[in-house]
């Protein structure tokens, strides 16, 4: 009778393809990073029932509008005027800009207006009002 | 001499992989911690193109509703005062009524901003499609 030699089994888990995963892993996040270009202003938006979602982030540029009615482009705090000259350059480079306009709910009316006037001026006719999903 | 070359071995040329994966893991790490997913909510408008000459476009009273906020938030319905709780119902029934109706969201200059959000939200909620915001007073 032969007697069977017992092997003795390792337990391996294979790490070969380790590396593929974290490279596809590394690549679908390198891909959807938007690193945060500019933080803006202080704000507290405002709640909205009907609010839709913008999937096309590069599309999106933003304006911000304190509670004292400060005016930001890019860290920037600028004049109507100036917004009307910086959204200008902005559409011409994206036709499909679409200008998000992240006021505080306290804000007075007539400071989004003035920033709504320089927006047509610029021909930027595409905006988001900012607002938080809720009643 | 002889010595020498006896020593020197074939060298075999490698590239070190092992810490390959490591590397990759910091780089998830890294986008991971500085991914932001959109997240970018609000209400959608397209603003009305500018033209030299502002052309003139009667349009029937009939045809036209009037939301007006004052600058203490009050709200009035085509000159009347109505109550913000039924502003939705309000419109969604004059669009029934009426489905060609337009619709314009004045809010006075002093007023916040967020009244004017609310009445939008309204309008949307009601299905109203043609919208218009205007200013009173303070320019426009």
């Amino acid at each position: 009778m032969r007697i069977k030699r017992r092997r003795t089994l390792k337990a391996v888990i294979p790490t070969a393809s380790m590396s593929d995963i974290a490279f596809l892993l590394i690549i679908f996040f390198m891909t959807v990073t938007v690193f945060r270009k500019a933080k803006g202003l202080p704000v507290q938006l405002p709640y909205a029932k009907t609010t839709e979602r913008i999937l096309k982030q590069r599309d999106l540029a933003y304006i911000w509008i304190s509670k004292d009615g400060k005016v930001s482009v890019d860290d920037n705090i600028v004049s109507p005027k100036k917004v009307a000259l910086i959204f200008r350059t902005k559409v011409s480079e994206n036709p499909a800009l679409i200008t998000s306009i992240k006021a505080d709910k306290n804000v007075p009316y007539k400071y989004v207006h003035e920033v709504m006037e320089a927006l047509r001026e610029a021909n930027a006719l595409r905006v988001l009002f900012s607002a938080r999903r809720g009643g | 001499m002889a010595i020498f070359k006896k020593v020197r071995l074939e060298e075999e040329a490698e590239i070190p992989t092992a810490s390959m994966a490591d590397i990759a893991f910091l780089l998830i790490i890294f986008f991971m911690t500085t991914t932001n997913f959109a997240r970018e909510r609000g209400l959608k408008f397209v603003l009305p193109e500018k033209k030299d000459q502002p052309q003139e476009v009667k349009i029937k009273s009939e045809n036209l509703l009037k939301i007006s906020i004052n600058d203490k938030g009050e709200l009035f319905l085509n000159d009347e005062e109505a109550r913000w709780e039924n502003l939705e119902r309000e419109v969604k029934l004059r669009l029934e009524k009426n489905p060609n109706l337009i619709i314009i969201i004045r809010t006075h200059g002093d007023a916040p901003y967020d009244y004017m959000i609310r009445a939008f939200d309204a309008v949307k909620a009601a299905g109203g499609k043609k919208v218009s915001l205007g200013i009173i007073g303070g320019g426009g």
